[in-house]
């Protein structure tokens, strides 16, 4: 078990470069197999990566009506985020966060994060699409986070203890809640929130490529597309990665511990992301809407009852 | 020095590897526009092998598309989003109309051909050409997008 919290647990290992190589690695599995499930070759798996390359050696040009500080350092601000958030998530049997990182509650706010600087972004480029997507951006948001606080309050409720590394300690002694029927309404609210919170499509209802021409990301070309791009290769890896410690963290230590990580993440990437856009269209923003607030609340709702009656 | 520059080099290849295309409609009356689409949607003609992605937004561009004849209607706004495409950028003219105008040639309201006002790369002519022919000229623009990067 690794437990650190200097500079390298963010920068390096758990975080940093590694958790960007596996975030661009899953968006490239994401794009390769969907290709082939439509009967095409599709992009090489290394595909995110050479486009990040290519970004960075692109010019950024900003709008004239654009307020420039606010335009440039959104992209900034979310990477950045996102590199923190990454060092938070443990790796079962690998590697622990340091408790004075931060815990569950901290996490969650910096999950909010991306969501933010899209808008914040949007807004500022000054473009009319941009403000479109601020606004489906912000009711998405709303619809989504309600479920993803009741899941995550239900499964600290039945661990005690808002720190991933007790909750993943109490699934090693208790079994995994994955198997635990109590846990099954907050599990499929879990199931229905990580799309949403990846902004795929049936939930990529703010950067719409054929209605809204990506909405906040329109105006954004060059180095400053591409750390949108390294911040949302890196939130796949913080939710799936949150999602495994949650509900399945129970691993083997040591190399085959990360190597199990890995699958399971390509599993939750496979299942969640890559299987359903393929096969769904995309909700309008008052259809998605509705959805969250019926079926994930309700179901976390009755999550966190089950588990206080339990 | 020759670390950097070896660096420079490699970082060069790869990004040749991540074209993106922009697709300008000047006008044009559907059919190029609808054989562009075959390539990247249908199996058999699948862009995204080239690691190439239609994108939505001119900022995202590295190759454009331009078909239509350019019309007085449209051509202030195709000059518009035309210098919207960061450089470095490689102009693919899909379709005999922004070549010479093709049926619409003598027309008052067209301003073909397109290059007196675009530096035009690489022409793919036909009406409408086939999408092995668009293919083609999207792989040309590579191997010169490959030399501006």
């Amino acid at each position: 078990m690794l437990a650190s919290n200097t500079p390298l647990a963010v920068l390096l290992f758990p975080g940093g470069l590694f958790a960007l190589g596996l975030g661009l690695m899953l968006k490239g599995l994401d794009r390769r197999v969907a290709a082939r499930l439509q009967g095409r070759v599709g992009p090489p798996l290394a595909q995110p990566f050479y486009d990040l390359v290519k970004l960075g050696r692109k010019r950024t040009m900003v709008p004239d009506i654009a307020a420039q500080p606010v335009f440039l350092g959104a992209p900034l601000i979310g990477a950045v985020t996102m590199l923190l958030a990454a060092a938070l998530v443990p790796i079962p049997g690998v590697y622990a966060p340091n408790p004075m990182l931060g815990d569950l509650l901290v996490l969650l706010y910096l999950l909010a994060v991306p969501a933010v600087v899209l808008m914040i972004g949007g807004s500022a480029s000054g473009s009319p699409f941009g403000a479109i997507g601020f606004s489906r951006e912000m009711a998405l948001m709303i619809a989504y986070e309600g479920p993803l606080v009741l899941v995550v309050a239900a499964v600290a409720l039945r661990t005690g203890s808002f720190s991933l590394n007790d909750i993943v300690a109490y699934q090693k002694a208790h079994g995994s809640f994955l198997f635990d029927p109590v846990m099954w309404p907050a599990l499929l609210a879990f199931l229905a929130f990580y799309p949403a919170n990846l902004g795929i499509v049936p939930f990529d209802i703010p950067e719409a490529e054929t209605e809204v021409l990506e909405g906040p990301l329109l105006e954004y070309s060059g180095p400053a597309l591409g750390l949108f791009k390294v911040m949302s290769a890196l939130k796949a890896v913080v939710v799936l990665g949150l999602g495994v410690a949650l509900f399945f963290p129970l691993a083997p230590d040591g190399v085959a511990g990360l190597i199990v990580h890995a699958v399971k993440l390509v599993v939750m990437m496979l299942i969640g992301v890559t299987f359903l856009r393929v096969s769904m269209g995309r909700m309008r923003i008052d259809q998605a809407f509705s959805f969250f607030l019926k079926w994930p609340l309700a179901l976390s709702i009755a999550s966190l009852a089950i588990v206080a009656l339990a | 020095m020759t670390l950097l520059q070896t660096l420079t080099e490699k970082a060069r290849q790869l990004a040749v590897r991540s074209p993106w295309i922009y697709r300008i409609n000047a006008g044009s009356c559907n059919g190029c526009d609808v054989e562009c689409a075959t390539t990247a949607l249908i199996p058999r003609y699948d862009v995204e092998r080239l690691g190439c992605q239609y994108c939505g937004s001119p900022r995202h561009a590295d190759i454009v598309l331009i078909t239509g004849p350019l019309t007085t209607r449209v051509k202030e706004d195709v000059l518009r989003v035309f210098a919207e495409v960061p450089d470095p950028k490689v102009t693919v003219a899909v379709g005999v109309c922004p070549i010479s105008g093709g049926i619409f040639r003598e027309s008052y309201a067209v301003h073909a051909p397109v290059d007196q006002y675009l530096p035009v790369d690489i022409n793919v002519p036909g009406c409408p050409p086939r999408p092995q022919a668009i293919i083609e000229g999207v792989a040309q623009a590579i191997a010169l997008w490959r030399e501006r990067i």
